[in-house]
């Protein structure tokens, strides 16, 4: 008998720990051959979503989309299929949101203790701590 | 792939049915990884009790400990599971910790919630201790 987890979500962010986090997703994923879910979102300040100059900044977009390109390369040579979702957003809430959403068939979030904010801390770092707070499925912290 | 075999998971256990659900979770687990579980059960001391109930009171806490545990075993057991009980004294999650620590555990399985007064809508109050502070991973059951 496997794990019932069949869709496994990672954040991705490019942080060596959301590396370690995809590991340990596809890891799960093998034993219940489940497929993995990355997500990467690219933060957009609240104030640019009216300011039309905002959507002028497409290069970090493309970094974006480099890291799901690259994340699909280490689950296909673990054997496992990994659909990439990009978008742009605040990451904490969109995460969470995307969890939530039925429409999605989330079983498991599996997301790394710390991202890239700025404060080293030894501590959950902040989108974790929100996603953990708000997300109503399963959250595996991967430390 | 470097550290992501779940050799030993710790289940912390209250009584509350998350914690069931966290336990039934571990079940899924051992299944799939062939891991070994530890139960711990934690008999909160810090809390406030006037001096003179203090006694009879942590009594009947340790009993209740040793009943969940012991009823936690059974139902694994069913399963084909061997299990590891202990029963610790202390603050909650500070002894999870030093047993997750100790016994050198790659998971810690906890419910959402657990026996606290308040019913959160949030995490409880020991998960996300847990969770901010320990050393290995942290599977969070909802």
């Amino acid at each position: 008998m496997a794990i019932k987890t069949k869709k496994i979500l990672v954040p991705l962010d490019g942080s060596k720990n959301s590396i370690r986090g995809l590991d340990m997703a596809i890891h799960l994923a093998r034993q219940s051959q489940g497929t993995v879910t990355a997500l990467s979102v690219k933060t957009v300040p609240g104030i640019y979503a009216i300011h039309p100059l905002g959507f002028l900044d497409f290069n970090s977009m493309t970094e974006v989309k480099k890291l799901l390109a690259d994340a699909k390369l280490r689950a296909a040579k673990k054997g496992i299929q990994l659909i990439g979702k990009a978008i742009a957003g605040d990451p904490g809430y969109d995460i969470a949101r995307f969890a939530n959403n039925s429409k999605n068939g989330i079983d498991l979030v599996v997301i790394g203790a710390r991202g890239r904010g700025s404060t080293k801390e030894i501590f959950l770092g902040s989108v974790s701590n929100y996603v953990l707070h708000k997300s109503k499925k399963p959250v595996l912290v991967v430390k | 792939m470097t550290v992501n075999n779940f050799k030993k998971i710790l289940v912390p256990l209250d009584g509350s049915r998350y914690s069931e659900k966290a336990l039934k979770r571990a079940c899924d687990f051992v299944d799939a990884f062939n891991s070994e579980i530890i139960l711990i059960y934690v008999v909160e001391k810090s809390i406030p009790i006037n001096l003179l109930d203090r006694k009879e009171y942590l009594g009947m806490l340790r009993k209740f400990g040793t009943k969940i545990l012991d009823k936690s075993k059974t139902t694994l057991s069913k399963k084909g599971i061997s299990a590891k009980i202990f029963l610790k004294e202390g603050n909650i999650a500070n002894e999870i910790e030093k047993v997750a620590k100790k016994e050198k555990c790659d998971l810690i399985i906890v419910g959402n919630k657990g026996l606290g007064s308040v019913t959160r809508l949030l995490l409880g109050s020991v998960s996300n201790k847990i969770s901010q502070s320990s050393s290995c991973s942290v599977l969070i059951v909802k």
